[in-house]
């Protein structure tokens, strides 16, 4: 999978190409970086654009009020970002989860506007409605795309590795346990607390890092955009389509919608139906297929094999 | 002559024959075609209504030049792309245009808010960028050199000509005091701050100054605030929505400053006088970069064309409508004056010179920043006039502005 | 001082159709369980339609609101019909907060094809006129629209405490479980109940319209505030709404006027994150497992 994803700008050389790609890979990384939290531990938060856009802001700081340079030392400022703001999170997530449920996606969502409030207000520090304006690198013309491609790809590997280890180690059982009864689990004595706030840190700096070489290759940060309830409702939306709690689902429901709605703008652009149509897949996903295409492609492989042998069945009802 | 000879003979003709042929028909393919300019505009999102504008000033342009011999002798094809008023989405347009569609030029977008993502991206390929609507300080910062826009001057210096008609006036009607509510946005807070250090100096003390955020919806106790000393004078930085929303604060204050200014909102011909009441509107002051009546190149023209095509009286025409036709005619001006559209030809020869258009006579420095002035325009019995610099005024500027309703 | 009088006067007003806005929110909350994220675009439909028929047929807001009522009424029974009746019992509370942001996004979209993203104000011909009472300056249609807010508050609380249908939904509030071994058709109670909350949000809707101008996304700036609202409040809790809502409108008037207008919107939230950390159930919430 990674392999066909490194070589592909080799074979696609297209700038419009890897463009696509470089937002499918972040949509991607955000959507497994956020199924750490809603989908592990069902905690369904409802702000994480807030982070993307702390974590573009950081990078678009550092280029004007440190001068970090040009090239390619901004990515390396990156793995800086993403744990800064993940240690930042930490107690932005302890107060949000003093609260259960439906409560703490409302304070969620109230953490994103906070989050686009200070960013055009703080205007010495983000530009306010101004924004910020990041030099352009100079890398050369025709594979200019390429180191963005790159940098994505790498938080996405990142992002799907984390995932990929929490599931398996004790963290992922105690945020299942959470998901399952947060009550009895902290009754067990999981460390619920312990456990939801790393994951939260977690979350949150790798969607800080992608969010800063979104920064890096718009070359552009406004508020309005950096901080967007529409990306958060796209990492969510991708998630649910995918397979909340899987670990590739995510990662499929990136690639399918953001193609397809870049596919869209292009052709219906010029209206606002883009909304409604996002809105459509979204109640369509939400009513239709609540667990997502993975699970529901397992469960019906599984189904397929149960009709065989007939002894059997018990025993894969029992376990399903 | 010999069998050969004459063999010989006949060869060398048809080869020459051929090679004319093969000549003659080699230098027509690449002029033949027509022009393909791709732009990307916001015809749905916040920026709908100005992106709109500008899309019928491109549009009349187009096919005026179409039906008068094209360019060059080649048609002219616009590809527009709508970008939602977003500016992820603007640069992926222009991206698609340059190095999908292959188009031979580009137009800007409407707002500096995209026309600094997409003149980047239109640099980093060659492409010279000529934009209507991008000329917050922002954009000039880029220090690009292939942008150029086409308008008298950039936004912050908007205010100067109301600067420089108050200090036309006598000591004593000058305004003494002054308040400055201004929207947090590119175009609006800039505007107001730069006119509040040229008033600051001429003496007129600043007795209230906050800048308030985009979104704000309810301006009363922003309005309350700042009438609570009684300026003289109100110098707005604002755009359309919160203009409307102050006017109707100070109405419902019954609080009428003796001068009344507003950087945007209020030089919106049809669109304020709606929104704020018929009877309101007398005596406030704005600035604008094109009036119908004005006497620059082609206005006539255009105002013909526009009328002709869209129907409807002279003052209802979007200033965006001229600002996009005034990026066609530059155009034509180049062609006419240099016989290409090259890119570089096109970024090249603008650097020098002035250009007269229907937006005034233009000229730009090495980053696109243009070095002229704005109009100053005033609602004068329920009509907004260019009132200053002379040469454009239409009316006489009044100063001070009558109470509400009057 | 007077600029500090003035400030309150303001924000009382708006802080009156803040609360009709909110309780609407509060009470889908407590009869399903359900957090209506579209409350803030069903808020702009109402707007919306208000500004149609008073631009198109000449009616007044307040005349229109009349028509408008009983159709969102219908409106909103509809949609908790179709998109959260679906939804299954324990995951209800999240996956509506995910339905309902989609169906508002859905209106969004549908009122910008309609309507373009023009702002919009319905401008009466008392739009502009102000009282001045005792040196402060009071606008006509602010008080209208404020008396109108409480004179439907005053209605739903009459519903709730008179009817049949009211009581039925008191207890469904309480103890959904009680209820439904008493023999109130819950299912039923609430379809009605969600529909009543989004009567109340279009009557605010047509009021708003009156005071603010607005667009198809005017409604994340509102929604924001509600949901900071309700949660001050107390989820479930009318009455904690409508107090926490003049508070806030209150509170942020005054900021407005005698501190920052930059940072008065951020009045909403510092009050919510204090609330959180010292008192995470609202002034008047209940400290419901699995529900705070």
């Amino acid at each position: 999978m990674f392999g066909v994803l490194t070589a592909l700008p080799f074979g696609f050389t297209a700038p419009w190409i890897q463009n696509l790609f470089i937002f499918t890979l972040m949509y991607a990384a955000l959507a497994s970086a956020w199924n750490i939290v809603g989908g592990y531990s069902g905690y369904i938060s409802l702000g994480h654009a807030a982070f993307f856009g702390v974590g573009a802001y950081a990078v678009g700081i550092t280029f004007t009020h440190w001068s970090i340079g040009a090239g390619y030392r901004p990515f390396y400022v990156l793995p800086l970002v993403g744990i800064g703001v993940g240690l930042a999170s930490v107690p932005i997530g302890w107060i949000a989860y003093r609260t259960r449920a439906a409560t703490f996606a409302i304070v969620t969502i109230t953490l994103l506007f906070v989050a686009q409030q200070l960013a055009y207000n703080l205007r010495s520090l983000t530009g306010g409605s101004q924004g910020i304006a990041i030099p352009t690198p100079s890398f050369s013309v025709a594979t200019y795309e390429e180191p963005f491609y790159y940098a994505m790809l790498g938080v996405l590997a990142l992002s799907v590795l984390a995932s990929w280890y929490v599931r398996g180690s004790k963290l992922g059982l105690a945020l299942v346990s959470i998901r399952d009864d947060e009550d009895r689990a902290r009754g067990l004595g999981v460390q619920t607390t312990f456990a939801k706030l790393t994951a939260f840190g977690l979350s949150a700096g790798l969607v800080a890092m992608a969010g800063g070489v979104w920064a890096y290759y718009l070359a552009f940060i406004y508020p309005e955009f950096a901080v967007d309830p529409l990306v958060t409702i796209g990492m969510v939306l991708m998630v649910y389509l995918g397979g909340r709690g899987t670990l590739w689902g995510p990662v499929l429901g990136a690639f399918i919608l953001v193609p397809a709605q870049q596919y869209l703008a292009y052709q219906l652009g010029a209206s606002e139906l883009y909304l409604v149509g996002y809105s459509a897949v979204f109640l369509v996903v939400m009513l239709l297929l609540p667990r997502g295409i993975l699970p529901s492609l397992s469960d019906r492989a599984r189904r397929m094999r149960v009709g065989r042998p007939p002894g059997r069945r018990n025993e894969e009802a029992v376990a399903s | 002559m010999g069998k050969r000879t004459k063999g010989l003979l006949a060869a060398v003709a048809a080869l020459a024959v051929a090679s004319a042929v093969v000549a003659a028909t080699a230098s027509s393919r690449p002029t033949a075609g027509p022009i393909k300019i791709g732009i990307s505009l916001s015809l749905s999102g916040d920026f709908s209504d100005p992106g709109k504008a500008v899309k019928r000033g491109y549009d009349l342009w187009a096919a005026y030049v179409n039906a008068h011999g094209g360019l060059l002798g080649r048609q002219v094809q616009l590809k527009i792309v709508d970008d939602a008023s977003n500016p992820n989405q603007a640069v992926t347009n222009y991206q698609n245009l340059i190095t999908r569609d292959h188009v031979d030029l580009v137009f800007g977008p409407f707002s500096s808010l995209l026309t600094g993502p997409a003149a980047t991206v239109a640099n980093r390929y060659h492409y010279a960028f000529l934009e209507p609507a991008g000329g917050g300080p922002a954009v000039f910062a880029l220090k690009l050199h292939n942008l150029f826009f086409v308008q008298p001057a950039p936004v912050v210096k908007c205010g100067d000509s109301f600067v420089a008609y108050l200090k036309s006036l006598p000591a004593s009607q000058r305004p003494k005091t002054a308040a400055y509510p201004s929207l947090d946005d590119p175009f609006s807070s800039p505007i107001a701050d730069a006119m509040q250090s040229q008033l600051q100096k001429m003496g007129v003390k600043t007795v209230y100054r906050h800048i308030y955020p985009a979104e704000t919806t309810d301006m009363t106790p922003i309005i309350a605030s700042a009438i609570a000393k009684k300026p003289d004078m109100i110098v707005a930085g604002t755009q359309s929505q919160d203009a409307y929303g102050q006017v109707n604060a100070l109405v419902q204050a019954n609080y009428s400053p003796k001068f009344l200014f507003f950087a945007n909102g209020a030089n919106s011909p049809t669109e304020f006088p709606s929104k704020v009441g018929k009877n309101n509107v007398n005596g406030i002051f704005s600035c604008s970069d094109w009036t119908p009546a004005a006497p620059t190149n082609g206005n006539k023209l255009f105002v013909a064309q526009y009328l002709k095509k869209y129907g409807g009286n002279q003052f209802d025409i979007d200033n965006n409508s001229s600002e996009a036709w005034a990026v066609g005619q530059l155009l034509q001006l180049v062609a006419k004056k240099t016989g290409s559209i090259d890119n570089q030809t096109i970024i090249n020869t603008l650097h020098s010179g002035t250009w007269s258009t229907i937006e005034g006579n233009l000229s730009w420095n090495q980053y696109g920043q243009p070095s002229g002035n704005d109009l100053l325009v005033e609602w004068v019995n329920g009509r907004l006039l260019p009132v200053y610099p002379k040469s454009f005024a239409l009316a006489k500027p009044f100063s001070p502005k009558p109470a509400w309703g009057k | 001082m007077h600029l500090f009088v003035q400030a309150c006067i303001l924000g009382l007003l708006t802080g009156g159709v803040y609360a009709l806005m909110a309780s609407g929110l509060a009470l889908g909350f407590g009869v399903m369980r359900v957090i209506n994220v579209a409350q803030g675009a069903l808020i702009i439909l109402g707007a919306y339609l208000s500004y149609t028929l008073y631009t198109d047929l000449g009616l007044d807001p307040f005349v229109g609101l009349l028509l408008i009522t009983p159709a969102m009424f219908l409106l909103g029974v509809a949609l908790q019909l179709v998109f959260l009746r679906p939804l299954r019992d324990e995951e209800r509370e999240e996956l509506s907060l995910l339905v309902t942001w989609a169906i508002a996004l859905g209106i969004e979209g549908l009122l910008s094809v309609a309507y373009q993203t023009t702002y919009r104000t319905t401008i009466t011909s008392y739009a502009n006129r102000s009282w001045t009472v005792f040196g402060y300056y009071v606008s006509v249609a602010r008080v209208y629209a404020f008396i109108a807010s409480f004179v439907v508050l005053g209605l739903l609380f009459a519903i709730l405490r008179t009817t049949k249908l009211g009581r039925a939904i008191r207890a469904t509030v309480q103890n959904p479980t009680a209820a439904r071994l008493l023999g109130v058709d819950t299912r039923m109670v609430s379809a009605l109940g969600f529909g009543l909350s989004v009567a109340t949000a279009s009557a605010a809707g047509a009021v708003y319209g009156l005071v603010f101008s607005f667009n198809p996304g005017s409604h994340y700036d509102l929604i924001s505030r509600l949901l900071s609202i309700i949660v001050l409040g107390g989820l479930g809790s009318l009455g904690g709404a409508v107090v926490a809502a003049l508070f806030m409108g209150l509170a942020e008037s005054v900021f407005a006027a005698e501190i920052s207008p930059t940072w008065s919107g951020f009045t909403f939230f510092i009050v919510l994150i204090a609330m959180l950390v010292v008192r995470p159930q609202g002034l008047f919430g209940a400290r419901v497992r699995g529900a705070i």
